[in-house]
This record gives structure tokens, C-alpha cells and sequence, in this order.
């Protein structure tokens, strides 16, 4: 079966598939912190990069594709049906995305410390890790938002055609 | 039980702490940016010409901004002097501030 996938879709899912990997390398972070001892401090921090640089690759990939992919899609959205998925979700998902990241650069700084010795350190592990995990499926979810008002939009066009 | 364990510390390093404001100033200055960007057709424009798009000059100033001031509070050690604990709720406040001021700006303006 031949596969039909164009650099565009790649580029997309990557974003994706990086974002997630990201939360859920931060969720990784949560639970070590909660268990900090000495002996899962090399771990903790391993995660904690690989968070940073899951995000670092979602705002790559993601970037990219907003520039260079995403224009005909807005203009799809705002003549279809759900405008607010570019007018609300699209430019709040695009914003919310950088303190995302910033709090996924701010994770591998923070966990250098020693949390197991440390309950100032463990507390801010804990608080960054958390708010990177909901900043970064909020953000996923309005990518969800994003990809129904471009398939309503085409199907209102396919349902005005049809009549 | 590992030695550092008796004495607990709720001191952060100076780059922790100098990171962390940092993170703090940096997450209310983007959304502060997008808020002005959004209604001054004239920087949108300019920050386009800097690097052929918007998001993108907005994202490197994010970045600069971050690392700037990360490495100016760590030198300086400024941020040491807020407490550890108050400096974690200086993080959540901003990042709930920020989150909810762009999605509230986005939704009705």
C-alpha cells in the first residue's frame, strides 16, 4: 500500500508527537521528584533533558510548519464554520507554546539541585514538571481544536457542493 | 540515609533562582508582546522584517530574554535574596497569568 505522506504531515505529526513526549517526559520528572533519593538523581535529570529536548523539537518542527504550512489552512478555517479555532485556539496555542518551553529550558536548570536534600528544590521539581504537563496539553488540545475547524471547513465545502 | 538528607536545605543555587525569576519575568513579558503585537499592526510588521515572521521574532526574543536575565540574576545573585518559596509562587502566579491573559485576550478581543 503506498504510503501518501508529505513533508507537511511529517513535519506535523513530529510536532505532535514531540509535544507529547515532552509532557510526558515532565510527568517522568513529577514522579521521580516525588520519590527523590540519592540514588534517582542521575534519572531525574536524564528526564528532565529529555523533556527540554523533546520542546526544544515541538518548537522546531511546530515553527515550521506554522510559517510555511499553516496560511492556506487558516484561510480554510476562517471561511468555515469554527473561526474561533484560528481566532482563539490557534493564536493562544501559539503564544502558550513559548512558556512551554520556557519552563521545559527552566526543568534541566532546576534539577540539577538536590531535591532529596532540598524540599525548596523538590517543591519547585514538582511545581515546573506539573506546569509544563498542563501548559503542554492545553496546547495539544487546541491543536486538536485546530485540525476539527480545518475538517469542518472542508466539509462544509464538500456538503455546499454537493447540494 | 545519604548525608546531605540531615541537613535539608530551602536554599536554591544562584542559577536556579536567577533561572526561575527569570522564567517568571519572561512567561508575563510574552504575553504582554503578544497582547501589544496584536493591536499595533506597525510591530507586527517590524518584528516580520526582522526575521519573515512574526512568531518567529517573538519566540528568539523570548529565548534571548530568558537566557539574558537567567545569566544577569545568576551573576548578580538577586534572585537569592527572594525566598525559595516565594519564589515558586512568583513562578505559578506568572504562568497562570500569563496562560489566562492570552486566552482571555484572545477570546474577547
Amino acid at each position: 500500500m503506498p504510503l501518501n505522506i508529505s513533508s507537511s504531515d511529517a513535519i506535523l505529526l513530529a510536532h505532535a508527537a514531540f509535544g507529547v513526549t515532552g509532557c510526558m517526559a515532565a510527568l517522568w520528572v513529577f514522579v521521580e521528584a516525588l520519590n527523590a533519593r540519592p540514588g534517582n538523581a542521575d534519572r531525574l535529570q536524564l528526564a528532565a533533558l529529555v523533556a527540554a529536548v523533546c520542546m526544544a523539537a515541538a518548537w522546531i518542527c511546530g515553527g515550521y510548519w506554522y510559517v510555511h504550512f499553516y496560511p492556506p489552512e487558516k484561510a480554510l478555517i476562517l471561511k468555515g464554520p469554527w473561526p474561533f479555532a484560528h481566532n482563539l485556539f490557534m493564536e493562544t496555542k501559539e503564544h502558550l507554546f513559548f512558556i512551554t518551553g520556557i519552563l521545559a529550558f527552566l526543568l534541566p536548570i532546576a534539577a540539577r539541585e538536590k531535591l532529596y536534600a532540598s524540599p525548596a528544590a523538590r517543591k519547585l521539581v514538582l511545581s515546573i514538571a506539573a506546569l509544563i504537563a498542563i501548559t503542554g496539553l492545553a496546547v495539544e488540545g487546541a491543536g486538536a481544536v485546530i485540525n476539527h475547524g480545518v475538517k469542518l471547513a472542508l466539509l462544509h465545502d464538500v456538503s455546499k457542493g454537493a447540494r | 540515609m545519604h548525608s546531605a538528607i540531615g541537613s535539608e536545605s530551602s536554599k536554591l543555587t544562584p542559577a536556579t533562582s536567577g533561572f526561575v525569576l527569570s522564567a517568571a519575568i519572561t512567561v508575563l513579558f510574552n504575553t504582554a508582546l503578544a497582547w501589544v503585537k496584536d493591536s499595533s499592526p506597525a510591530l507586527n510588521g517590524f518584528m516580520k522584517s526582522l526575521s519573515g515572521h512574526h512568531w518567529t521574532t517573538h519566540g528568539l526574543v523570548d529565548l534571548v530574554l530568558f537566557v539574558g536575565l537567567g545569566l544577569i540574576f545568576m551573576s548578580t545573585r538577586v534572585a537569592q535574596k527572594i525566598d525559595a518559596n516565594r519564589l515558586i509562587g512568583v513562578l505559578i502566579g506568572a504562568v497562570t497569568a500569563a496562560a489566562l491573559g492570552l486566552a482571555l485576550w484572545y477570546a474577547f478581543f
